[in-house]
Protein backbone atom coordinates (compact mmCIF):
# COMPACT_ATOMS: atom_id res chain seq x y z
CA UNK A 1 0.00 0.00 0.00
CA UNK A 2 1.35 3.42 -0.85
CA UNK A 3 2.17 5.91 1.88
CA UNK A 4 0.64 9.32 1.22
CA UNK A 5 1.70 12.69 2.51
CA UNK A 6 0.75 16.29 1.93
CA UNK A 7 2.48 19.30 0.43
CA UNK A 8 2.83 20.85 3.89
CA UNK A 9 4.81 17.83 5.06
CA UNK A 10 7.09 17.71 2.03
CA UNK A 11 7.58 21.49 2.26
CA UNK A 12 8.80 21.20 5.85
CA UNK A 13 11.18 18.37 4.91
CA UNK A 14 12.61 20.56 2.15
CA UNK A 15 13.11 23.47 4.57
CA UNK A 16 14.81 21.13 7.05
CA UNK A 17 17.29 20.05 4.37
CA UNK A 18 18.81 23.54 4.46
CA UNK A 19 20.00 23.00 8.06
CA UNK A 20 23.51 21.56 8.45
CA UNK A 21 24.71 19.59 11.42
CA UNK A 22 26.52 21.31 14.30
CA UNK A 23 25.48 24.84 13.44
CA UNK A 24 23.54 27.55 15.28
CA UNK A 25 20.00 27.82 13.91
CA UNK A 26 17.27 30.36 14.64
CA UNK A 27 13.85 31.31 13.32
CA UNK A 28 11.75 34.34 14.11
CA UNK A 29 8.15 34.53 15.29
CA UNK A 30 5.20 33.64 13.08
CA UNK A 31 7.15 30.87 11.37
CA UNK A 32 5.43 27.54 12.01
CA UNK A 33 6.92 25.73 8.98
CA UNK A 34 10.42 26.86 9.94
CA UNK A 35 9.83 25.84 13.56
CA UNK A 36 8.82 22.32 12.57
CA UNK A 37 11.70 22.12 10.07
CA UNK A 38 14.26 23.07 12.70
CA UNK A 39 13.07 20.32 15.04
CA UNK A 40 12.91 17.82 12.18
CA UNK A 41 16.52 18.60 11.21
CA UNK A 42 17.64 18.27 14.83
CA UNK A 43 15.98 14.85 15.10
CA UNK A 44 17.37 13.57 11.80
CA UNK A 45 20.49 14.79 10.00
CA UNK A 46 21.54 17.66 12.30
CA UNK A 47 21.56 16.20 15.83
CA UNK A 48 24.35 18.51 16.97
CA UNK A 49 22.71 21.75 15.81
CA UNK A 50 22.30 24.42 18.48
CA UNK A 51 18.66 25.25 18.07
CA UNK A 52 17.32 28.57 19.37
CA UNK A 53 13.57 28.35 19.65
CA UNK A 54 11.87 31.36 18.11
CA UNK A 55 10.68 34.10 20.40
CA UNK A 56 11.28 32.05 23.57
CA UNK A 57 15.05 31.94 22.86
CA UNK A 58 15.11 28.52 24.56
CA UNK A 59 18.16 26.44 23.65
CA UNK A 60 17.56 22.92 22.31
CA UNK A 61 14.04 22.39 23.63
CA UNK A 62 11.93 19.38 22.69
CA UNK A 63 8.35 20.67 22.76
CA UNK A 64 5.51 18.14 22.93
CA UNK A 65 3.68 20.14 20.25
CA UNK A 66 4.16 23.36 18.30
CA UNK A 67 1.99 26.13 19.74
CA UNK A 68 0.26 28.58 17.41
CA UNK A 69 2.14 31.48 19.05
CA UNK A 70 5.94 31.42 18.91
CA UNK A 71 6.64 32.72 22.42
CA UNK A 72 4.34 30.35 24.24
CA UNK A 73 6.17 28.68 27.10
CA UNK A 74 5.19 25.22 25.86
CA UNK A 75 7.93 25.69 23.25
CA UNK A 76 10.55 25.86 26.04
CA UNK A 77 9.81 22.31 27.23
CA UNK A 78 12.92 20.22 27.78
CA UNK A 79 15.27 23.19 27.51
CA UNK A 80 17.61 23.64 30.47
CA UNK A 81 18.56 27.17 29.44
CA UNK A 82 16.92 30.07 27.66
CA UNK A 83 18.95 32.90 26.20
CA UNK A 84 18.04 36.40 27.12
CA UNK A 85 16.72 38.46 24.21
CA UNK A 86 20.01 40.40 24.37
CA UNK A 87 22.16 37.27 24.11
CA UNK A 88 20.27 36.00 21.07
CA UNK A 89 20.46 39.31 19.24
CA UNK A 90 24.10 39.97 20.14
CA UNK A 91 24.97 36.49 18.90
CA UNK A 92 23.27 37.13 15.59
CA UNK A 93 24.71 40.56 14.85
CA UNK A 94 28.19 39.44 15.90
CA UNK A 95 27.93 36.80 13.19
CA UNK A 96 27.86 33.74 15.46
CA UNK A 97 24.54 32.47 14.14
CA UNK A 98 24.90 30.23 11.12
CA UNK A 99 21.37 30.05 9.75
CA UNK A 100 18.11 31.92 10.11
CA UNK A 101 14.78 31.22 8.44
CA UNK A 102 13.12 34.32 7.00
CA UNK A 103 9.90 34.82 5.07
CA UNK A 104 8.50 37.68 3.01
CA UNK A 105 5.17 38.87 1.69
CA UNK A 106 7.23 40.13 -1.26
CA UNK A 107 10.61 38.68 -2.25
CA UNK A 108 12.71 39.96 -5.17
CA UNK A 109 15.34 38.21 -7.31
CA UNK A 110 18.15 39.22 -4.92
CA UNK A 111 16.30 37.87 -1.90
CA UNK A 112 15.34 41.23 -0.43
CA UNK A 113 12.08 40.84 1.47
CA UNK A 114 9.18 43.10 2.33
CA UNK A 115 7.14 42.41 5.45
CA UNK A 116 6.38 46.08 6.18
CA UNK A 117 3.90 47.40 3.64
CA UNK A 118 2.35 46.50 0.31
CA UNK A 119 2.35 49.75 -1.66
CA UNK A 120 5.31 51.05 0.37
CA UNK A 121 5.46 53.69 3.08
CA UNK A 122 4.28 56.18 4.25
CA UNK A 123 1.01 55.42 2.45
CA UNK A 124 0.62 51.66 2.59
CA UNK A 125 -2.06 49.87 0.61
CA UNK A 126 -1.73 47.07 3.17
CA UNK A 127 0.22 47.69 6.37
CA UNK A 128 1.80 44.34 7.15
CA UNK A 129 2.89 43.20 10.60
CA UNK A 130 6.52 44.26 10.39
CA UNK A 131 9.99 42.79 10.29
CA UNK A 132 10.82 41.96 13.92
CA UNK A 133 14.60 41.72 14.12
CA UNK A 134 15.19 41.01 10.44
CA UNK A 135 16.65 44.28 9.19
CA UNK A 136 19.70 43.88 11.41
CA UNK A 137 19.91 40.09 11.58
CA UNK A 138 19.70 39.59 7.81
CA UNK A 139 22.90 41.64 7.48
CA UNK A 140 25.10 39.51 9.71
CA UNK A 141 23.83 35.92 10.02
CA UNK A 142 25.88 33.33 8.13
CA UNK A 143 23.14 32.44 5.67
CA UNK A 144 19.40 32.75 5.29
CA UNK A 145 16.81 30.23 4.18
CA UNK A 146 13.91 32.18 2.72
CA UNK A 147 10.50 30.64 2.32
CA UNK A 148 7.04 31.48 1.10
CA UNK A 149 3.84 29.49 0.72
CA UNK A 150 2.36 32.12 -1.60
CA UNK A 151 4.42 31.85 -4.79
CA UNK A 152 1.46 30.75 -6.93
CA UNK A 153 -0.45 33.98 -6.24
CA UNK A 154 1.95 35.87 -8.51
CA UNK A 155 2.18 38.60 -5.86
CA UNK A 156 5.05 37.26 -3.78
CA UNK A 157 8.05 36.78 -6.08
CA UNK A 158 8.16 40.27 -7.51
CA UNK A 159 10.41 42.32 -9.80
CA UNK A 160 10.82 44.93 -7.11
CA UNK A 161 9.74 44.99 -3.46
CA UNK A 162 7.49 47.94 -2.57
CA UNK A 163 9.61 48.30 0.58
CA UNK A 164 12.84 46.56 1.61
CA UNK A 165 12.59 45.36 5.20
CA UNK A 166 15.36 42.74 5.16
CA UNK A 167 18.55 42.59 3.13
CA UNK A 168 19.11 40.11 0.33
CA UNK A 169 22.21 40.07 -1.89
CA UNK A 170 21.87 43.60 -3.25
CA UNK A 171 19.73 46.64 -2.55
CA UNK A 172 19.61 49.92 -4.52
CA UNK A 173 22.38 51.14 -2.17
CA UNK A 174 24.75 48.36 -3.17
CA UNK A 175 25.82 44.76 -2.79
CA UNK A 176 26.35 43.13 0.58
CA UNK A 177 30.08 43.64 0.34
CA UNK A 178 29.66 47.28 -0.68
CA UNK A 179 27.38 47.75 2.34
CA UNK A 180 30.00 46.03 4.49
CA UNK A 181 27.76 43.20 5.62
CA UNK A 182 29.57 40.09 6.83
CA UNK A 183 26.61 37.68 6.55
CA UNK A 184 26.27 35.50 3.48
CA UNK A 185 22.66 36.43 2.71
CA UNK A 186 19.99 34.18 1.20
CA UNK A 187 21.25 30.71 0.36
CA UNK A 188 17.94 29.05 -0.47
CA UNK A 189 14.37 30.04 -1.21
CA UNK A 190 11.77 27.33 -0.70
CA UNK A 191 8.32 27.99 -2.17
CA UNK A 192 5.28 25.77 -2.53
CA UNK A 193 6.30 25.33 -6.19
CA UNK A 194 10.05 24.79 -6.00
CA UNK A 195 13.44 25.60 -4.54
CA UNK A 196 15.83 28.35 -5.63
CA UNK A 197 19.47 28.96 -4.79
CA UNK A 198 21.61 32.11 -5.28
CA UNK A 199 24.82 31.15 -7.09
CA UNK A 200 25.57 34.70 -8.30
CA UNK A 201 23.53 36.52 -5.69
CA UNK A 202 20.41 36.07 -7.83
CA UNK A 203 17.66 33.47 -7.57
CA UNK A 204 18.14 30.35 -9.75
CA UNK A 205 15.59 27.55 -9.88
CA UNK A 206 17.12 24.35 -8.58
CA UNK A 207 14.23 21.97 -7.87
CA UNK A 208 10.50 21.71 -8.57
CA UNK A 209 7.84 19.95 -6.55
CA UNK A 210 6.85 16.77 -8.43
CA UNK A 211 3.45 18.15 -9.49
CA UNK A 212 4.75 21.51 -10.78
CA UNK A 213 6.08 22.40 -14.25
CA UNK A 214 8.71 24.97 -15.14
CA UNK A 215 6.14 26.90 -17.17
CA UNK A 216 3.85 27.15 -14.13
CA UNK A 217 6.69 28.48 -11.99
CA UNK A 218 7.72 31.01 -14.64
CA UNK A 219 4.17 32.28 -15.10
CA UNK A 220 3.83 33.38 -11.48
CA UNK A 221 7.35 34.74 -10.92
CA UNK A 222 7.77 38.49 -11.37
CA UNK A 223 11.47 38.32 -12.27
CA UNK A 224 13.55 36.43 -14.81
CA UNK A 225 15.44 33.57 -13.28
CA UNK A 226 18.09 31.12 -14.43
CA UNK A 227 17.36 27.41 -14.29
CA UNK A 228 19.94 24.95 -12.99
CA UNK A 229 21.29 22.60 -15.65
CA UNK A 230 20.37 19.67 -13.43
CA UNK A 231 16.85 20.89 -12.61
CA UNK A 232 15.05 17.97 -11.04
CA UNK A 233 12.05 17.16 -8.90
CA UNK A 234 12.43 17.57 -5.15
CA UNK A 235 13.97 14.54 -3.52
CA UNK A 236 11.49 12.04 -2.16
CA UNK A 237 11.34 12.14 1.64
CA UNK A 238 11.59 9.08 3.82
CA UNK A 239 8.61 7.74 5.67
CA UNK A 240 10.53 8.42 8.87
CA UNK A 241 10.81 12.14 8.02
CA UNK A 242 7.09 12.45 7.32
CA UNK A 243 6.20 10.56 10.50
CA UNK A 244 8.43 12.93 12.46
CA UNK A 245 6.80 16.03 10.96
CA UNK A 246 3.45 14.72 12.18
CA UNK A 247 4.82 13.83 15.61
CA UNK A 248 6.56 17.20 16.08
CA UNK A 249 3.48 19.18 15.04
CA UNK A 250 0.39 17.21 16.08
CA UNK A 251 -1.76 20.37 16.00
CA UNK A 252 -0.86 20.92 12.35
CA UNK A 253 0.12 24.54 12.99
CA UNK A 254 2.34 24.33 9.86
CA UNK A 255 -0.81 23.96 7.74
CA UNK A 256 -1.95 27.48 8.66
CA UNK A 257 0.68 28.88 6.30
CA UNK A 258 -0.99 27.37 3.21
CA UNK A 259 -4.02 28.21 1.12
CA UNK A 260 -6.65 25.43 1.25
CA UNK A 261 -6.04 24.43 -2.38
CA UNK A 262 -2.33 23.82 -1.68
CA UNK A 263 -3.24 21.52 1.19
CA UNK A 264 -5.14 19.33 -1.29
CA UNK A 265 -1.85 18.45 -2.99
CA UNK A 266 -0.56 15.06 -1.97
CA UNK A 267 2.23 12.71 -2.95
CA UNK A 268 3.04 9.09 -2.26
CA UNK A 269 5.98 6.87 -1.49
CA UNK B 1 15.92 56.68 34.49
CA UNK B 2 15.21 58.17 37.86
CA UNK B 3 15.11 55.92 40.90
CA UNK B 4 11.89 55.52 42.85
CA UNK B 5 12.44 55.18 46.56
CA UNK B 6 9.00 55.34 48.20
CA UNK B 7 8.72 52.42 50.63
CA UNK B 8 5.26 51.40 49.43
CA UNK B 9 4.31 51.64 45.74
CA UNK B 10 1.02 49.74 45.96
CA UNK B 11 -1.59 51.70 44.01
CA UNK B 12 -4.94 51.20 42.38
CA UNK B 13 -5.12 50.95 38.60
CA UNK B 14 -6.58 54.44 38.06
CA UNK B 15 -3.85 56.11 40.13
CA UNK B 16 -1.11 54.16 38.37
CA UNK B 17 -2.45 54.89 34.90
CA UNK B 18 -2.68 58.61 35.71
CA UNK B 19 1.14 58.67 35.96
CA UNK B 20 1.18 58.42 32.16
CA UNK B 21 0.82 61.85 30.58
CA UNK B 22 -0.96 62.27 27.25
CA UNK B 23 1.63 62.55 24.49
CA UNK B 24 4.28 60.55 26.30
CA UNK B 25 6.50 57.73 25.07
CA UNK B 26 5.39 54.41 26.48
CA UNK B 27 7.28 51.10 26.34
CA UNK B 28 5.04 48.03 26.29
CA UNK B 29 6.46 45.02 28.11
CA UNK B 30 6.19 41.37 27.19
CA UNK B 31 5.51 40.49 23.56
CA UNK B 32 3.32 38.59 21.09
CA UNK B 33 1.06 36.34 23.18
CA UNK B 34 2.94 36.64 26.49
CA UNK B 35 2.79 39.00 29.46
CA UNK B 36 1.30 41.99 27.67
CA UNK B 37 0.38 44.76 30.15
CA UNK B 38 -3.31 44.48 29.26
CA UNK B 39 -4.84 45.79 32.51
CA UNK B 40 -2.74 48.95 32.09
CA UNK B 41 -3.68 49.19 28.41
CA UNK B 42 -7.37 48.93 29.32
CA UNK B 43 -6.80 51.47 32.10
CA UNK B 44 -5.21 53.94 29.68
CA UNK B 45 -8.16 53.59 27.31
CA UNK B 46 -10.70 54.08 30.14
CA UNK B 47 -8.84 57.22 31.23
CA UNK B 48 -8.69 58.43 27.61
CA UNK B 49 -4.93 59.02 27.84
CA UNK B 50 -3.89 59.32 24.22
CA UNK B 51 -1.44 60.76 21.70
CA UNK B 52 0.96 58.04 22.82
CA UNK B 53 4.26 57.12 21.18
CA UNK B 54 4.49 53.37 21.81
CA UNK B 55 7.81 51.54 21.49
CA UNK B 56 8.75 47.87 21.71
CA UNK B 57 9.52 44.68 19.88
CA UNK B 58 6.90 42.26 18.54
CA UNK B 59 3.43 42.94 19.92
CA UNK B 60 -0.21 42.16 19.29
CA UNK B 61 -3.51 42.99 21.01
CA UNK B 62 -1.98 45.59 23.35
CA UNK B 63 -1.06 47.87 20.43
CA UNK B 64 -4.15 46.85 18.47
CA UNK B 65 -6.54 47.87 21.28
CA UNK B 66 -4.77 51.20 21.82
CA UNK B 67 -4.93 51.80 18.06
CA UNK B 68 -8.65 50.99 18.04
CA UNK B 69 -9.16 53.53 20.83
CA UNK B 70 -7.28 56.17 18.80
CA UNK B 71 -4.72 56.47 21.59
CA UNK B 72 -1.55 56.07 19.48
CA UNK B 73 0.05 58.83 17.42
CA UNK B 74 3.35 57.05 16.71
CA UNK B 75 3.90 53.29 16.72
CA UNK B 76 7.59 52.37 16.91
CA UNK B 77 7.22 48.61 17.35
CA UNK B 78 9.06 46.01 15.28
CA UNK B 79 5.89 44.03 14.59
CA UNK B 80 2.19 44.23 15.38
CA UNK B 81 0.03 41.21 14.60
CA UNK B 82 -1.08 37.72 15.53
CA UNK B 83 1.53 35.71 13.62
CA UNK B 84 0.27 33.00 11.27
CA UNK B 85 -2.59 32.16 13.61
CA UNK B 86 -4.86 35.20 13.33
CA UNK B 87 -2.79 37.28 10.93
CA UNK B 88 -2.66 41.06 10.66
CA UNK B 89 -3.81 43.35 13.49
CA UNK B 90 -7.04 44.85 12.12
CA UNK B 91 -7.27 48.10 14.10
CA UNK B 92 -3.55 48.87 13.87
CA UNK B 93 -3.57 48.14 10.15
CA UNK B 94 -6.60 50.37 9.57
CA UNK B 95 -5.10 53.28 11.53
CA UNK B 96 -1.75 52.94 9.69
CA UNK B 97 -3.45 52.83 6.29
CA UNK B 98 -5.72 55.79 7.08
CA UNK B 99 -2.73 57.72 8.37
CA UNK B 100 -4.30 58.43 11.77
CA UNK B 101 -1.29 56.66 13.29
CA UNK B 102 2.33 56.96 12.12
CA UNK B 103 3.79 53.47 11.70
CA UNK B 104 7.44 54.27 12.39
CA UNK B 105 8.39 50.62 12.19
CA UNK B 106 11.61 49.67 13.90
CA UNK B 107 13.69 46.52 14.41
CA UNK B 108 13.99 44.53 17.65
CA UNK B 109 17.76 44.91 17.61
CA UNK B 110 17.67 48.64 16.88
CA UNK B 111 15.27 49.21 19.79
CA UNK B 112 17.59 47.15 22.02
CA UNK B 113 20.59 49.22 20.92
CA UNK B 114 18.75 52.51 21.52
CA UNK B 115 17.71 51.40 25.02
CA UNK B 116 21.32 50.45 25.75
CA UNK B 117 22.47 53.90 24.63
CA UNK B 118 20.00 55.43 27.08
CA UNK B 119 21.13 53.06 29.85
CA UNK B 120 24.77 54.01 29.28
CA UNK B 121 24.06 57.71 28.96
CA UNK B 122 25.46 57.75 25.40
CA UNK B 123 24.21 60.12 22.71
CA UNK B 124 24.25 57.36 20.06
CA UNK B 125 25.26 53.81 19.28
CA UNK B 126 25.87 52.17 15.90
CA UNK B 127 23.83 49.22 14.61
CA UNK B 128 25.09 46.45 12.36
CA UNK B 129 22.26 46.44 9.83
CA UNK B 130 19.45 48.77 8.68
CA UNK B 131 21.74 50.40 6.07
CA UNK B 132 20.33 49.76 2.60
CA UNK B 133 16.84 48.90 3.88
CA UNK B 134 13.84 51.20 3.66
CA UNK B 135 13.43 51.07 7.45
CA UNK B 136 16.09 53.78 7.59
CA UNK B 137 13.78 56.08 5.55
CA UNK B 138 11.12 55.88 8.27
CA UNK B 139 13.55 57.33 10.82
CA UNK B 140 14.89 60.82 10.10
CA UNK B 141 16.37 60.73 13.61
CA UNK B 142 18.91 58.07 12.52
CA UNK B 143 22.21 59.14 11.03
CA UNK B 144 25.42 57.58 9.71
CA UNK B 145 28.73 57.37 11.55
CA UNK B 146 32.17 56.28 10.39
CA UNK B 147 34.22 54.12 12.73
CA UNK B 148 37.49 55.96 13.57
CA UNK B 149 39.38 52.66 13.68
CA UNK B 150 38.15 50.73 10.64
CA UNK B 151 36.50 53.37 8.47
CA UNK B 152 33.34 51.28 8.33
CA UNK B 153 30.15 53.30 8.00
CA UNK B 154 27.35 52.33 10.39
CA UNK B 155 23.82 53.57 10.86
CA UNK B 156 23.86 55.55 14.14
CA UNK B 157 20.78 55.56 16.35
CA UNK B 158 19.92 57.91 19.21
CA UNK B 159 19.08 56.79 22.75
CA UNK B 160 15.53 55.78 23.51
CA UNK B 161 14.36 56.76 26.98
CA UNK B 162 10.61 56.14 27.34
CA UNK B 163 8.61 58.20 29.81
CA UNK B 164 7.06 55.04 31.19
CA UNK B 165 7.52 51.29 30.88
CA UNK B 166 4.32 49.27 31.37
CA UNK B 167 5.12 45.80 32.65
CA UNK B 168 3.01 42.91 33.85
CA UNK B 169 4.49 40.28 36.18
CA UNK B 170 3.08 37.19 37.90
CA UNK B 171 4.25 38.37 41.33
CA UNK B 172 5.74 41.47 42.89
CA UNK B 173 5.96 43.02 46.35
CA UNK B 174 4.61 46.35 47.61
CA UNK B 175 8.01 47.98 47.14
CA UNK B 176 7.90 47.16 43.42
CA UNK B 177 10.29 44.22 43.17
CA UNK B 178 9.09 42.09 40.26
CA UNK B 179 9.62 38.47 39.33
CA UNK B 180 8.97 37.41 35.75
CA UNK B 181 9.73 34.25 33.82
CA UNK B 182 11.71 34.05 30.61
CA UNK B 183 11.45 35.25 27.96
CA UNK B 184 11.92 38.63 29.64
CA UNK B 185 11.94 40.15 26.15
CA UNK B 186 13.01 43.81 26.58
CA UNK B 187 11.48 44.32 30.02
CA UNK B 188 14.78 44.62 31.90
CA UNK B 189 16.05 47.17 29.39
CA UNK B 190 12.76 49.10 29.45
CA UNK B 191 12.85 49.25 33.25
CA UNK B 192 16.31 50.83 33.29
CA UNK B 193 16.02 53.10 30.24
CA UNK B 194 12.58 54.53 31.13
CA UNK B 195 11.88 57.36 33.55
CA UNK B 196 9.62 55.01 35.49
CA UNK B 197 8.12 51.55 35.40
CA UNK B 198 4.44 51.11 36.09
CA UNK B 199 3.71 47.50 36.98
CA UNK B 200 0.74 45.25 37.38
CA UNK B 201 1.07 41.86 39.05
CA UNK B 202 -1.32 38.94 39.22
CA UNK B 203 -0.60 38.75 42.95
CA UNK B 204 1.16 40.88 45.54
CA UNK B 205 3.60 38.68 47.44
CA UNK B 206 6.09 39.15 50.27
CA UNK B 207 9.57 40.38 49.45
CA UNK B 208 10.92 37.00 50.58
CA UNK B 209 8.71 35.15 48.12
CA UNK B 210 9.63 37.45 45.22
CA UNK B 211 13.33 37.20 46.12
CA UNK B 212 13.13 33.40 46.29
CA UNK B 213 11.51 33.29 42.84
CA UNK B 214 14.12 35.74 41.55
CA UNK B 215 13.88 39.52 41.29
CA UNK B 216 14.19 40.48 37.62
CA UNK B 217 13.20 44.14 37.97
CA UNK B 218 14.30 45.82 41.22
CA UNK B 219 12.00 48.03 43.28
CA UNK B 220 13.88 51.29 42.64
CA UNK B 221 12.90 51.23 38.96
CA UNK B 222 9.21 50.93 39.77
CA UNK B 223 6.98 53.93 40.50
CA UNK B 224 3.74 52.05 41.12
CA UNK B 225 2.60 48.47 41.45
CA UNK B 226 -1.01 47.39 41.06
CA UNK B 227 -2.53 44.03 41.93
CA UNK B 228 -4.45 42.97 38.81
CA UNK B 229 -5.34 39.26 38.73
CA UNK B 230 -5.25 37.93 35.16
CA UNK B 231 -3.95 41.38 34.26
CA UNK B 232 -2.22 40.03 31.13
CA UNK B 233 -5.38 38.37 29.76
CA UNK B 234 -5.92 37.54 26.91
CA UNK B 235 -2.12 37.08 26.73
CA UNK B 236 -0.40 34.58 28.99
CA UNK B 237 1.38 35.09 32.28
CA UNK B 238 3.17 31.89 33.10
CA UNK B 239 3.34 30.11 35.50
CA UNK B 240 -0.20 31.33 36.13
CA UNK B 241 -2.12 30.96 32.89
CA UNK B 242 -1.72 30.35 29.19
CA UNK B 243 -2.94 32.77 26.55
CA UNK B 244 -6.58 32.78 25.51
CA UNK B 245 -6.49 31.87 21.86
CA UNK B 246 -10.28 31.96 21.49
CA UNK B 247 -10.48 35.45 22.96
CA UNK B 248 -7.80 36.71 20.57
CA UNK B 249 -9.77 35.21 17.68
CA UNK B 250 -12.93 36.86 19.01
CA UNK B 251 -11.24 40.28 19.12
CA UNK B 252 -9.63 39.93 15.68
CA UNK B 253 -12.97 38.99 14.16
CA UNK B 254 -14.78 41.85 15.91
CA UNK B 255 -12.10 44.36 14.92
CA UNK B 256 -12.44 43.66 11.20
CA UNK B 257 -14.89 46.57 11.11
CA UNK B 258 -14.50 49.87 12.98
CA UNK B 259 -17.95 49.31 14.51
CA UNK B 260 -16.98 45.85 15.76
CA UNK B 261 -13.82 47.24 17.34
CA UNK B 262 -15.79 50.01 19.07
CA UNK B 263 -18.37 47.47 20.33
CA UNK B 264 -15.58 45.42 21.85
CA UNK B 265 -14.04 48.49 23.50
CA UNK B 266 -17.39 49.53 24.94
CA UNK B 267 -18.22 46.09 26.23
CA UNK B 268 -14.82 44.85 27.39
CA UNK B 269 -12.93 48.03 28.27
CA UNK B 270 -14.69 51.34 28.81
CA UNK B 271 -17.97 49.84 30.01
CA UNK B 272 -16.36 47.81 32.79
CA UNK B 273 -13.57 47.94 35.35
CA UNK B 274 -11.09 45.05 35.72
CA UNK B 275 -13.48 43.12 38.01
CA UNK B 276 -16.16 43.54 35.39
CA UNK B 277 -13.74 42.46 32.65
CA UNK B 278 -12.92 39.24 34.50
CA UNK B 279 -16.63 38.55 35.05
CA UNK B 280 -17.29 39.10 31.37
CA UNK B 281 -14.53 36.67 30.37
CA UNK B 282 -15.88 34.29 32.99
CA UNK B 283 -14.39 32.63 36.04
CA UNK B 284 -14.65 29.22 34.36
CA UNK B 285 -12.74 30.41 31.32
CA UNK B 286 -9.98 31.98 33.43
CA UNK B 287 -9.76 28.84 35.54
CA UNK B 288 -9.49 26.80 32.34
CA UNK B 289 -6.44 28.84 31.28
CA UNK B 290 -4.63 27.82 34.46
CA UNK B 291 -5.20 24.14 33.61
CA UNK B 292 -2.35 23.96 31.10
CA UNK B 293 -0.05 22.51 33.74
CA UNK B 294 -2.02 19.28 34.21
CA UNK B 295 -0.19 17.58 31.31
CA UNK B 296 1.35 18.17 27.88
CA UNK B 297 -1.93 16.94 26.46
CA UNK B 298 -3.95 19.47 28.48
CA UNK B 299 -1.59 22.23 27.40
CA UNK B 300 -1.93 21.25 23.75
CA UNK B 301 -5.72 21.14 24.00
CA UNK B 302 -5.63 24.83 25.01
CA UNK B 303 -4.66 25.60 21.43
CA UNK B 304 -6.83 23.20 19.44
Amino acid sequence: MSYRFGLDELFVVELARTVRDAEVVFHGFGSPCATVAMHLAKRTHAPHALLIEGATYAVNPSPAFIAPSSNDHSLKRGSAYSMRFEEAFDMSIRGDMDLMFLSGIQIDAYGNTNVTAVGGMPHPKVKLGGGGGGCNMSATIGRLTLWTTNHRSGRCLVGECDFITDIGHRTPEGTRSELGYPGGGPDALVTELGVFDYPEGRARLRRLFPDVTLAEAKAVTGFEFAVAADLAPIQTPSRHQIDLVRAIDPLGVRRREFRPAELERSFSL
Amino acid sequence: MAVHLAPDKLADLETAVALVQPGSMVALGGGLSARLPMALVRGLIRAAIGDLHVVGSAHSIDVDLLAAAGAISVCEESYVGYEQDHGLAPAFRRAAQEGSLEARESCCDTILTQLRAAEMGLSFLPVHGVKGTDIEELHPEYSRVTCPFTGHEYVAVPPLAPDAALIHAPIGDRKGNLHIEQPYVLDERFAVASAMTIATVDRIATTDEVAAAGIVIPHYRVAAVVEAPFGAHPSSCYPGYSYDRAHLAFWVKAARTPEGAQDYLLRHVTGVDEDGYRQLVGADRLEHLTGYRASDQAWMEMFR
